[in-house]
């Protein structure tokens, strides 16, 4: 076509711009994040008696703010039909985060015992943000 | 709602990420704009409008 040229899906240098400021963001975060885990699994002792080691089962989260701001300030640069394409992705995510943790709480309330319910919980609402991500970004 | 934003573009010779740098959105926004997925907020309408230096209803047509 004639204009195929001028139609190439190549990101824009505002895009690039973009996602090299996310990226900038939420690598050291993330790398912090597993540097923490690793500490805590091998000197938390997490499945000692000491009190201390409700201390360091939640050090991971300090990590983590940063890892939710890196997100929050990426959203924030995105323009509005990038926004509502996410907000409809974090409300799928949601929405199946709550689910699953009714559905756990049900579980839980009738007898079934499990440690792992919080990590269902946020891998199902992850599994619902991230999938719904990929399914508009391709519609949009 | 249609509009004429693909044409107008093609007539600057500009690709999608060229247009949307000016326009300070996504090429997925553009692409979206053009292909009629996304109406623009006021303020988006009017930059594009400003840009090809045509009125808004030039660019858009609300009964398309």
């Amino acid at each position: 076509m004639m204009t195929s040229n001028l139609d190439k899906s190549d990101r824009s240098d505002g895009d690039r711009a973009k996602a090299r400021a996310y990226v900038r963001e939420f690598i050291p975060a993330m790398l912090a994040y597993c540097v923490v885990i690793v500490v805590v699994l091998t000197f938390g002792d997490l499945d000692g008696s000491s009190p201390w080691r409700f201390v360091w089962a939640v050090l991971p989260v300090l990590p983590l703010i940063g890892v939710a701001v890196a997100v929050i300030r990426h959203v924030r640069r995105l323009d509005d039909y990038q926004q509502r394409l996410n907000l409809q992705a974090f409300g799928v995510g949601f929405a199946v985060a709550m689910g699953a943790a009714i559905t756990v709480g049900l579980l839980q309330s009738a007898g079934l015992s499990t440690r792992a319910g919080g990590w269902i919980i946020f891998g199902a609402g992850m599994a619902g943000w991230g999938v719904t991500a990929i399914v508009v970004a391709r519609r949009g | 709602m249609k509009n004429s934003l693909r044409s107008l573009r093609e007539a600057k010779g500009w690709t999608q990420g060229a247009l949307a740098d000016r326009l300070e959105v996504s090429r997925q926004t553009v692409n979206a704009l053009e292909t009629g997925k996304y109406d623009p907020s006021l303020p988006l309408a009017f930059r594009i409008a400003r840009l090809f230096d045509r009125a808004i209803e030039e660019v858009f047509d609300p009964d398309g």
